[in-house]
């Protein structure tokens, strides 16, 4: 996942600087909506690459709410992209609404597995 | 060198004294000089002070998973590079937390220890992921096997609630418990800290207080103090009685017949009525000289259970077997037994027998880490010295008098009956001669 929505990414550093993220703000912002996943019911973290196993981890973690209302964007999403059309701008995702309710759950789960990894290959050393 | 080590040894003091810590928790240890040492954390947050059914067996799984300090997966890794085992059980009354290990790693366990009781995490993917699993195969488990499920329904009939609350989460409990109730279960345990007490074998109390309460201080300065919600009332016992028949088609046919006591004066005297009630020989294959022993055909699986808590006693006879009809006349021969230790026809060399055998089943279960929790845990926690010197003494003063006034106590009561089985063989309590 080096170009994924969890590869490296510079966006800690801008927003960590006033001057950069004024900068920046306005172009991101502009590319979010650009890119158009909003217009279609989508919030960023839908378009995690879902079929790895720490993202499927990851999913089970979502609260019953959150598991409901992603799949409701999906099937919403997948009809306005049969019409070929976008949604009706009443239904478009506000840029306020587009948290990221994944991520936290899926760095848990890679941080669990780094962990597990550190673990099965320590090297002990008797003191 | 031989003989100067165990001069040492001897010389050590073989009861336990009770030490507040400064956090408030209650240390008691023994070191009689064994190589390995145990620690365990007894915290009064068993199923009688559960707010929901099945919070205190899920709070039971739950421990040794995340704290703030370390992962479940750390804890279980680092524990097995020290050699040591971590377990948890669950009474009706405490939860016991224990870490045994090597002589020598006791910071860690204890840091450990201690790590649940400041600073556990409690989220919400553990409970789905590795607790409630665990949860669920452990009811299965009690459900299937017949001598524990009688006894949770003879809990349930005698003492209702509080005590007679199930061990046991069942698939229906499950689905209503949530991390924040485990949390608050919890949070009530330790906020007080009259109800923690800390136990230790092969380790002296001294040190080993002293370990704790560095521990403990250590992880709260990291961790937030949880809001601690009010707590329910816990109720005084009351018993009841009852009588319940159960079909199944698994394993043994099993009947519990049995009484309940709140009177805690009496305690001693129920350890002689039920070391007198015992039909198990003291030699494997031999026939057991008991009175009652006579009474029950071949094949019947008997032995009487008591099980005192700290306001109430359950005394009785769990009976196991393939046929119905000499389960019958097994329970039969108990509730004959009961009557007869009612009326006063409890011999002079039968009475003495009965207080050798409790005085040494007691004795005897303090030496195994498990009956020394059981029978001390509760002691420390009231703040009295750890030893059963004094239940020992009470037994051995029980008379024949004494010991047909409480049996007449009981049997006067209502009693509590259990059937497991098969319901066409297994008799109704009026047929075995219990009234009502």
């Amino acid at each position: 996942m080096l170009f994924g929505p969890l590869g490296p990414s510079l966006a800690p550093y801008v927003r960590s600087s006033r001057t950069l993220s004024k900068w920046f703000k306005p172009i991101s912002s502009w590319y979010a909506n650009l890119s158009g996943y909003r217009r279609l019911g989508l919030v960023y973290d839908d378009l995690l690459v879902e079929e790895r196993p720490d993202v499927q981890r990851a999913l089970t973690r979502l609260t019953p709410r959150e598991a409901y209302d992603r799949a409701y964007r999906f099937k919403r999403a997948s009809q306005a992209s049969v019409l070929h059309k976008d949604l009706p701008k009443s239904e478009w995702v506000n840029p306020e609404e587009d948290v990221r309710y994944l991520k936290p759950h899926v760095l848990e789960v890679v941080k669990e597995d780094q962990e597990r990894h550190v673990w099965d290959t320590i090297n002990v050393v008797r003191k | 060198m031989l003989r100067a080590s165990r001069v040492v040894s001897a010389s050590k003091r073989g009861f336990a004294t009770v030490v507040d810590a400064a956090s408030g928790f209650k240390v008691a240890a023994v070191d009689n000089g064994q190589p390995s040492s145990s620690v365990t954390v007894l915290l009064k947050a068993g199923s009688r002070y559960q707010p929901k059914p099945g919070v205190a067996h899920a709070l039971s799984n739950f421990t040794f998973k995340s704290t703030g300090k370390r992962s479940a997966l750390g804890t279980i890794r680092e524990a097995e590079l020290y050699g040591g085992v971590l377990s948890s059980s669950l009474s009706r009354e405490h939860l016991a937390l224990t870490a045994e290990f090597l002589r020598g790693d006791e910071a860690y366990f204890v840091d450990v220890l201690a790590s649940f009781l400041a600073s556990p995490k409690f989220s919400r993917h553990e409970l789905s992921e590795y607790v409630l699993p665990a949860v669920h195969s452990e009811s299965a488990a009690a459900t299937q096997s017949a001598p524990t499920h009688a006894l949770e329904l003879a809990h349930a009939l005698a003492f209702r609630n509080g005590l007679g609350y199930s061990l046991y989460a069942d698939s229906h409990a499950t689905g209503n418990i949530t991390a924040e109730d485990i949390r608050d279960l919890h949070a009530h345990a330790v906020s007080n800290p009259s109800s923690v007490a800390v136990l230790g074998t092969g380790i002296s109390t001294e040190s080993l207080a002293k370990l704790f309460e560095t521990a403990v201080s250590a992880h709260k300065a990291s961790a937030k103090t949880p809001v601690v919600p009010s707590a329910t009332p816990v109720p005084a016992t009351a018993y009841h009685g009852g009588a319940a028949r159960v079909s199944s088609a698994h394993g043994p046919q099993t009947i519990f017949v049995g009484f309940g006591s709140t009177a805690s004066a009496s305690v001693p005297t129920l350890h002689a009525l039920a070391a007198h009630l015992n039909p198990e020989p003291a030699l494997k294959w031999a026939a057991s000289s008991a009175p009652v022993a006579s009474g029950i055909p071949a094949g019947i699986h008997a032995r009487s259970v008591l099980l005192p808590y700290s306001d109430a006693t359950l005394v009785g006879v769990v009976l196991e077997g393939s046929d119905g009809a000499a389960l019958r006349e097994g329970a039969k021969a108990v509730v004959g037994a009961f009557k007869d230790a009612a009326g006063g026809k409890v011999g002079k060399e039968e009475l003495a027998r009965a207080v050798a055998r409790a005085k040494f089943q007691l004795a005897a279960g303090v030496e195994a880490r498990e009956g020394y929790v059981g029978a001390f845990g509760p002691k420390v926690l009231k703040g009295e010295t750890a030893s059963v010197q004094g239940t020992l003494e009470g037994i051995q003063a029980v008379s024949g008098t004494g010991l047909s006034q409480v049996a007449g106590d009981l049997v006067k009561s209502k009693p509590t009956y259990v059937a497991i089985g098969d319901l066409h063989a297994l008799p109704y309590a009026d047929e075995i001669g219990l009234s009502a």
